[in-house]
């Protein structure tokens, strides 16, 4: 092929592609070319179908998440005979109180004698809680009678859905009746976890998620974007700068759950130094051991989305400054960073988003554990969101099911709130130069 | 102190000494004798720096040493003498005499904690306070010596620009410190399990049974090939025959055929399968496709199939990798020169003909980089494993059979109820070893692959 024919080769004719065989070679070559085609069609469309049915089954599994059945329950107060100071009721002490009135076993004995016993429980765990906030809001309460609406058991809600064969009988007589009504569950996005599915909110492990976060923000982005300057503006080029560089890039591929194993032996494990022990750095479980093992991990993303912002900002601006009198820190830290600074924010909040998904090397390094109280500080034993749809995810019933792809739907909707700002700001704040 | 209390308060001295500062610069340039060598707003960022950043060196070296300074002097306590000899009895006394020392609302439930209580809080208000006491004197007397030394001669703003500078390169140093920290640490668990275990048991060993351990022989139960296996083949084998046709196929679509308002809308859409949580891909296929999978393998007559198959694993991640090979496919195959495509095109080849026998050779470096990168990535995925591959470590060839991988048994090794030390648990910190250095080769390899042949067109 690479010589040229040493003599003239004989005249070819020209093809004729009129002839049968290749009016034949070319409807097989056009149909090979659709084929080929239609496979690539089919890979898209296949792929996105599939994010399709992921996203319906979430949807129909969660959209009853949000809601809640409620049955109606006639209460006796004076009947009850507490021995409780009505003045008591607006006291810190209070739940202690109505605890110590032993409230709970009151509030099924209501539900007894207006119902008569059952097969299956009608109340649910957090029932009398509900009863509690009543009368904690107005202690007038117990001198009447009063007919409360407070969350049905899981067995009657999942019966009343179809999903309870045993529980649906009752269900349906109680609905028919007027007993029961379902409406917006407003404790989804209040309570924190729970034994019971009718009772389990998500505020809890959202309140961690904005814990970590912020420990997550403050230490990455600050972090990222110095060392990006400083790769990009300053940095001899020498081999400390391309050991930094390497080390960047492979921690940008490093297996999350790495990130994990680092944040247990080093933050949580204590070893000694010159004969004092040390150590554990920080505490277990807490929103601030979980926010820092995030935040190294998206660090180099951070770094690497930063370095791009700043090399996209052309060099003379940077001639400018210097030429009328500008310190070389003057020039990235009034004009280069400013100009940069729509990327390196796309840049992080593309970061945070997947630290506010990730999930496995929070399992390591404790932040599983079932939280009943939100959170009340960086310090505190906390959860995240994806973690807690993990732990949902753990249990059988059907009402967790539903409770689980609920709390998928949150987590989605946030996380394509921020992809979306990512984008909203990339488009609007793009300079082509 | 409150420990937030605190850094506000340093904040807050250091803004009184940037405006301190300022205004004693100010002063000497209205004084007018002599011009001053920097602008009054530099003077003040000097004093700040020298309030500001001795003091939280000092808040950040005292808090890393003031727990075991504290647990010294709970330690000298009379009643501490009762205190078990066995280290993780001890601790956990310890710090549950500490939890009831911070929370007055928390009942200790050993008496013994109780009585350390109340010296466990003397102790910890005792090197709070001196702490504190410290880091302000440090931020005052630091304020005041950059204070006293502004006059017109001083070089401030060069002085700070240097701090700046050592600032932004120990950022940068973090970058290695995590890399050195990731590997030493995994590397010093991994050698304190290869004492107790020998290393040609953990690599070549074929059973895996972590939860009965002989104490006399761990390294009988403690064999990874299956885990090696189990990993291979979900995240190497079945996640890329998954992702490899329908990564590399869509990329094309995309490029070569789509019409520019279809791959404006279907590119974002694909990379959202990226961006989904891998929890939520865990979820669904422990709930959807998992029971799928069982039903088929029942339906071909394997009626005893695992609910807890590779298959499902392997297939839902190979879906989450889609986009990522899709992207590196799209990436080196708008590198290969249009001219060449356009030759090809010119000589009466089909579209097809062109990107299987010209761009797709040209980009092929490309391609096989972005592949090890996705395989690096299966095989360091979690969540999909843990929700819906089983703990069953197999050695076998059949998708519908239950697999286990590495990611999976260091989340099952380290989640349970285990003292630190025991062989169960350091064997997570070597799995993890071993899954660091795989990805890295893995990176490396594809890395160098670029290079090498990428240079060819340019």
């Amino acid at each position: 092929m690479n010589k040229p024919a040493p003599e003239a080769a004989p005249a070819r004719a020209p093809t004729d592609w009129k002839t049968e065989a290749m009016q034949k070679r070319i409807r097989r070559r056009y149909a090979r070319e659709r084929r080929f085609k239609l496979f690539g069609m089919l890979a898209v469309i296949l792929s996105a179908a599939f994010l399709a049915f992921l996203l319906f089954t979430m949807v129909t599994n969660g959209w009853r998440g949000f809601t809640r059945t409620e049955i109606a329950l006639p209460l006796d107060f004076p009947a009850m005979a507490m021995k409780i100071d009505p003045a008591q009721l607006s006291t810190p002490g209070a739940n202690l109180a109505l605890a110590g009135a032993e409230l709970e076993d009151k509030v099924s004995n209501a539900a007894l004698a207006a119902y008569g016993a059952q097969s299956v429980p009608l109340l649910s765990d957090a029932a009398w809680l509900k009863v509690r906030e009543a009368l904690k809001a107005d202690p007038s309460l117990l001198h009447q009678k009063k007919l409360l609406w407070v969350p049905a058991s899981t067995q009657v809600e999942q019966g009343l859905r179809g999903n309870d064969a045993a529980a649906a009988p009752l269900a349906k007589k109680l609905y028919d009746a007027g007993k029961l009504h379902t409406g917006f569950n407003a404790g989804f996005f209040s309570e924190s976890d729970s034994t019971d599915p009718v009772a389990v909110g998500i505020w809890g492990a959202f309140k961690g998620s904005l814990l970590t976060m912020a420990v997550t923000f403050l230490i990455a982005f600050p972090i990222g974007v110095l060392s990006a300057i400083y790769l990009e503006e300053y940095a001899p080029k020498n081999r400390w700068t391309d050991l930094i560089e390497v080390s960047i890039n492979n921690l940008a591929a490093v297996p999350s759950i790495i990130f994990g194993l680092l944040g247990l032996a080093v933050f949580l494990g204590s070893w000694s130094l010159f004969g004092m022990r040390v150590g554990p750095l920080l505490p277990r479980s807490a929103a601030l051991v979980g926010g820092v093992t995030l935040a190294l991990m998206i660090m180099p993303v951070i770094v690497i989305a930063s370095r791009n912002a700043i090399k996209g900002v052309p060099p003379s601006i940077r001639d400018a400054a210097l030429g009328i009198g500008a310190s070389r820190i003057q020039v990235v830290f009034h004009h280069v960073l400013p100009l940069a600074m729509p990327g390196i924010l796309t840049g992080t909040i593309i970061g945070m988003a997947r630290a506010l998904g990730e999930t496995a090397p929070l399992l390591l390094i404790g932040m599983r554990a079932f939280i009943v109280t939100p959170p009340g500080g960086f310090t505190d034993p906390a959860t995240v969101l994806p973690v807690q749809i993990f732990l949902w995810s753990d249990e059988v019933s059907r009402g967790f099911v539903e409770k689980t792809s609920a709390a998928i739907l949150v987590l989605l909707v946030f996380l394509l709130a921020m992809n979306g700002l990512a984008i909203y700001l990339r488009n609007k704040f793009e300079t082509r130069w | 102190m409150n420990p937030l209390a605190l850094l506000f308060l340093i904040a807050g001295l250091g803004l009184i000494g940037w405006l301190t500062g300022r205004a004693r610069a100010q002063r000497i340039d209205r004084g007018g004798a002599k011009r001053l060598h920097s602008l009054p707003s530099q003077h003040g960022w000097y004093v700040a720096t020298w309030a500001v950043l001795p003091a939280l060196l000092f808040v950040a070296v005292w808090a890393s040493l003031s727990p075991s300074l504290v647990r010294d002097a709970v330690l000298e306590h009379p009643a501490a003498k009762q205190l078990p000899q066995f280290e993780f009895e001890r601790d956990a006394l310890l710090a549950e005499a500490k939890r009831v020392a911070e929370d007055p609302d928390a009942k200790a439930f050993d008496p013994l904690a109780a009585e350390l209580a109340p010296a466990t809080r003397a102790a910890e208000n005792r090197y709070n306070w001196m702490g504190s006491a410290v880091a302000i004197l440090l931020a005052f007397a630091g304020g005041l010596f950059a204070w006293s030394r502004i006059r017109a001669q001083l070089k401030a703003r060069s002085q700070v620009e240097r701090i700046v500078m050592l600032l932004l390169l120990v950022a940068s140093l973090i970058a290695i410190l995590t890399t050195l920290g990731i590997f030493l640490s995994l590397l010093w668990e991994s050698l304190r399990f290869f004492e107790q275990v020998p290393i040609t048991d953990f690599l070549f060993g074929t059973h895996w049974s972590p939860q009965v351990i002989e104490a006399s022989n761990p390294g009988k139960s403690l064999g990874a090939v299956p885990l090696f296996w189990g990993t291979f083949f979900i995240g190497a084998v079945i996640a890329m025959l998954v992702a490899i046709p329908f990564g590399l196929m869509s990329a094309i679509y995309l490029t070569q055929y789509a019409a520019p308002r279809v791959r404006a809308w279907m590119k974002p859409t694909l990379e959202m399968l990226a961006g989904v949580p891998t929890v939520v891909y865990g979820y669904f296929a422990a709930l959807t496709v998992a029971p799928a999978v069982r039903d088929l393998a029942v339906h071909l007559g394997m009626p005893f199939a695992s609910s807890e198959s590779a298959l499902a694993a392997g297939l839902v991640m190979g879906v989450m990798i889609i986009p990522f090979v899709s992207s590196m496919a799209d990436d080196s195959i708008a590198a290969v020169p249009t001219a060449m495509r356009d030759g090809s095109l010119a000589m009466g080849a089909t579209h097809s003909e062109t990107i299987s026998r010209v761009l797709l050779p040209a980009a092929l470096p490309g391609v096989v980089a972005g592949v090890l990168l996705a395989v690096s990535r299966a095989i360091g995925e979690t969540m999909i494993v843990v929700m819906a591959a089983s703990g069953a470590a197999n050695i076998t060839l059949n998708p519908f059979e239950s697999a286990t991988t590495v990611t999976k048994q260091i989340v099952d090794l380290l989640t349970g109820e285990a003292e630190f030390d025991s062989p169960k648990t350091l064997a997570a910190f070597a799995l993890g070893l071993t899954l660091f250095v795989i990805t890295l080769l893995l990176n490396i390899v594809a890395l160098r692959v670029v290079k090498k042949y990428r240079e060819a067109y340019e």
